[in-house]
């Protein structure tokens, strides 16, 4: 006897003529399209593979540093530009010499603005600057542009971050900070910015007129001039530091840090932060450039003057490249023209991970912001990644 | 053009298993993935000082018995190692309201018995009889592989595997006398399943359970992206190749209606045989659609689709210790019935929240630790009309209610420590895995969609020639160990025909 012998075992039969009456049942038209389910929808409009804009208006500021409003090219099948988080950023990709060239640049429009059609960014020259270069001298308007869909996590997390967000802002580290200020204004971000803004001179802070308009309308906007070369009334004078963070910081209550801007200006804000003994959940850094120089580390130890072979392996096709041991193997592949995958460039992304079939790389490890088994298993992200041997790199097919 | 013996389309759990198997079999054979990582749902990823696991809440079935098909013995003929750590418990179930309860489970067979004796008394009896039914389970199993079943047979001896393979988990337990408090606390594992345990089949529960109870459940040291890397690094070793960025954009067929390849990255790739890891729905969508057989489109129309999710990762800048927590698992609810529990799953009906720290010390920095919080949603459930420029609101204002119970629940802060966050939501789980809706777990195991069914019908069922499936929408339903034997399953008979047609 079975505890079970209440329970009927023609229900077994029963259970198939179920499925075979459900499916008798069903329509044999098409399955549903992938699009017709609103999560698909938003994740397509959200994270678009790429976004096919073009110039509608460059602002100069000075000849090293202008503005670009894009707008949707339709005709290549982008209907207005991704809704983006402030603080994000989108690669840009250009052609020069046949060779494809892409880099991240901040966006400096607010989300909104995406429902007007339109998203900025900010370009400043930076030396030796390919890229930098080619877009101030020579894009004009109506020129079309490829980019990603937004990117990047130097955001604003109401469940994370503090109430106050003191911004520190260095050159053209400010963009990221025009968007969160608009953002803050349209009510898509709710959080008080103090903006802590270092410039040389006060003709220097680009937007920083705008910035002062918004703040005008808006108690959770304040922005406050730091510049290191002249004095001027209603501005600090000096570099962003420990005192001036201090004495515009609120009182008896919690606030987050959010820093953007050139290395020099980490290195020395960095050290001032220690002082204020903060906890680091508040105090979060912009990635904002490549890595240089990994001579300079004390754990590199390799020549720095050799140049080596790189084989590059790309959906089963091989090319090969030289690369420089003071070079990333994401620079030498760009350099050869071999398209290679990236977004960040500064090892944290994720995007140009490949797996490293032979020979040895250095990474810093102050860039290395690969998974723990990624390591193990022997991949890497060749954007942070400098040959000491010869290399053969097996690296995924840039998408766009 | 490129021939390979076969191609893969999707390095998921399962398409990973089945293409490293027809390589090591001596297949040529090429595994095309849509984004640049392997494993879909088998990852990880990084945020500050923190690598979160985005999926697996445990592993089942990581048990070595020779000849069954848990994932340890597919992973041991594979030649795949990944070392784990087997966990002493099983998870703990907070139950508020009428009839609520604070439970925690240990896994191992006695010990499991155990607690249940020490939550519910005088439950255990009943309890060790549903478990032991498993045995009959298994016999009826290896049975019924064993060439045609003999009606008479299978009614008598095996009669019990009958009713359990065609009652839901609920009827079969209440058979067994088991207590309601004992029978509530034992259904805790639904939302692995995702389905309420009145409809959920109890051959598929009980067997799922029962791996967890007597196997213990493990975890993988590095998150599951070392799964998914050490299945890639032994695929590879036998001469297999992967190419992530490579998206399948449509199914090549012959006039006779077989495959015979993808298209991807806008090439023609030819293969003898095409596994795909991919959801049917996603395959019939890029493919002539007179190629499919009409029973396959009603089919696939008939269908439901699968419990996705609401997910949260916190890195937390305090140790478990510190804040309180003491369980790896633990599970919320706001009734002890399953059919509620479900239906309020908007509202703190069921959900889940791990702390990797206390299964794997060490898996963040001293000092932090790592919240999974995990709420399960139907694709029906996700607002239709959510616009881009709401999005980030919407998803924190719904994770942020749950923070808020699970502190109230627990007595404890955690708002004050988030170092970082992420969230996921169906939306994430659309961009990265493509699936309809953004769900997660393919169809719904319940009604007449249940795995007994799949597994009955699989050998019935119109196909379409030279083209297998295998992952979580195949007769196992979902998980990683049921997207690894399925993966297995297929792996083994497209070599059967691969070697049957040389």
């Amino acid at each position: 006897m079975s505890d079970l012998n209440n329970i009927p075992r023609a229900d077994l039969f029963s259970m198939f003529f179920k499925r075979i009456a459900a499916v008798k049942a069903a329509s044999d038209s098409p399955v549903k399209d992938l699009y017709s389910y609103p999560a698909n929808r938003l994740a397509r409009e959200l994270h678009p593979e790429c976004q096919h804009l073009k110039i509608k208006e460059i602002i100069p500021f000075s000849d090293d540093f202008k503005c670009f409003v894009f707008e949707a090219d339709k005709e290549l099948g982008t209907e207005k530009p991704a809704w983006f988080s402030a603080g994000q950023y989108l690669v840009i990709a250009v052609e020069i010499d046949g060779k494809v060239y892409c880099r991240p640049y901040s966006i400096a429009s607010s989300p909104r603005d995406t429902l007007k059609g339109e998203i900025m960014i900010a370009v400043k020259r930076v030396d030796e600057g390919i890229v930098s270069g080619y877009l101030l001298d020579n894009l004009k308007a109506g020129d079309k542009v490829l980019t990603s869909a937004p990117l990047g996590d130097f955001t604003y997390e109401p469940l994370r971050d503090a109430k106050t967000v003191i911004g520190i802002a260095g050159g053209s580290g400010i963009t990221p900070f025009r968007s969160f200020a608009k953002a803050i204004a349209e009510g898509d971000e709710d959080f008080n910015l103090i903006l802590l803004y270092g410039s040389r001179t006060l003709k220097d802070a680009v937007f920083s007129d705008e910035i002062n308009e918004l703040a005008k309308e808006n108690p959770k906007i304040k922005l406050v001039n730091v510049l290191s070369e002249e004095k001027k009334k209603g501005c600090e004078h000096g570099f962003i530091g420990k005192e001036i963070i201090e004495k515009y910081a609120p009182e008896g209550e919690a606030y987050s840090i959010f820093l953007c801007g050139p290395q020099a200006m980490y290195d020395f804000a960095d050290k001032e932060i220690a002082q204020l003994g903060i906890r680091r959940k508040f105090v979060r850094h912009e990635v904002f450039g490549e890595y240089f120089h990994p001579e300079k580390n004390e754990d590199y130890t390799a020549d720095i003057s050799k140049t080596y072979n790189v084989t590059v392996r790309i959906s089963g096709a091989e090319y090969t490249c030289a690369c420089p041991a003071d070079t990333s193997l994401l620079r030498a592949m760009e350099a050869a023209g071999i398209k290679a995958p990236s977004d960040c460039r500064s090892g944290r992304c994720g995007w140009c991970r490949s797996q490293l079939i032979s020979g040895d790389v250095y990474i810093p490890q102050s860039v290395d912001g690969r998974r723990i088994a990624d390591k193990e298993y022997g991949y890497i992200h060749p954007c942070c990644s400098f040959p000491l041997s010869d290399i053969v790199i097996d690296v995924p097919p840039a998408k766009g | 053009m490129e021939r390979y013996d076969v191609v893969v389309v999707g390095a998921g759990n399962g398409g990973l298993v089945a293409g490293t198997a027809i390589a090591q079999a001596g297949f040529k054979t090429l595994i095309l993935e849509k984004h640049n990582l392997p494993g879909g749902c088998s990852t990880s990823f990084v945020r500050g000082r923190f690598e979160f696991e985005p999926s697996l809440h445990e592993l089942c079935d990581s048990s070595d018995n020779e000849g069954d098909m848990g994932m340890q013995s597919i992973f041991d003929r594979l030649g795949v190692k990944v070392p784990m750590l087997h966990e002493k418990n099983l998870l703990r179930a907070i139950v508020k309201g009428e009839g609520g309860y604070d439970v925690r489970l240990r896994a191992g067979y006695d010990e499991f018995l155990d607690s249940m004796e020490e939550a519910v008394p005088g439950c255990r009896e009943s309890v060790k009889k549903y478990l032991d039914l498993m045995v009959l389970l298994n016999e009826a199993q290896d049975y019924m592989n064993n060439g045609v079943p003999n009606p008479a047979t299978l009614m008598g001896k095996y009669g019990d595997f009958v009713r359990a393979a065609s009652h839901s988990n609920d009827e079969i337990m209440a058979g067994f006398g088991i207590p309601e408090k004992a029978k509530n606390i034992i259904d805790t594992y639904w939302g692995y399943l995702g389905v309420p345990c009145d409809d959920l089949n109890a051959l598929h529960y009980l067997s799922m359970i029962e791996a967890y109870i007597k196997k213990r459940p493990a975890m993988p040291y590095n998150r599951s992206h070392e799964l998914a890397l050490a299945l890639v690094k032994a695929f590879q070793s036998y001469g297999g190749e992967i190419r992530y960025n490579s998206e399948v954009t449509e199914f090549l067929y012959n006039s006779a209606g077989a495959v015979i390849g993808v298209k991807a990255g806008g090439k023609e790739i030819l293969a003898r045989k095409v596994v795909s890891n991919i959801i049917p729905n996603n395959v019939f969508n890029m493919s002539d659609e007179t190629k499919i057989p009409k029973s396959a489109v009603k089919l696939a129309n008939a269908r439901k689709l699968g419990l996705s999710f609401i997910t949260a990762y916190l890195g937390l800048d305090a140790s478990a210790q510190e804040l309180g927590i003491e369980d790896y698992s633990v599970f919320i609810c706001n009734s002890p019935d399953t059919r509620k529990q479900y239906e309020d799953r908007l509202n703190f009906g069921m959900y889940v929240v791990n702390c990797l720290n206390i299964a794997l010390p060490g898996a963040s920095e001293e000092g932090t630790s790592m919240l999974f919080f995990t709420l399960p949603m139907m694709p029906e459930d996700f607002p239709a009309d959510l616009k881009a420029e709401d999005y980030k609101k919407y998803k924190n204002d719904y994770v942020r209610r749950y923070i808020e119970d699970y502190e109230k629940t627990l007595g404890i802060n955690i708002s004050d420590h988030i170092e970082e966050i992420a969230i996921a939501t169906p939306v994430t789980f659309a961009r990265y895995l493509s699936t309809p809706a953004g769900n997660i777990y393919a169809y719904s195991n319940g009604g007449w969609d249940n795995v007994v069914l799949r597994t009955v019908f699989d050998n019935i069922d119109k196909k379409i020639p030279n083209l297998s499936f295998c992952g979580g929408h195949g007769i196992r339903g979902d998980g990683f160990s049921s997207a690894y034997t399925t993966g297995a399953m297929t792996g083994e008979k497209v070599i059967a025909e691969l070697r049957r047609e040389m």
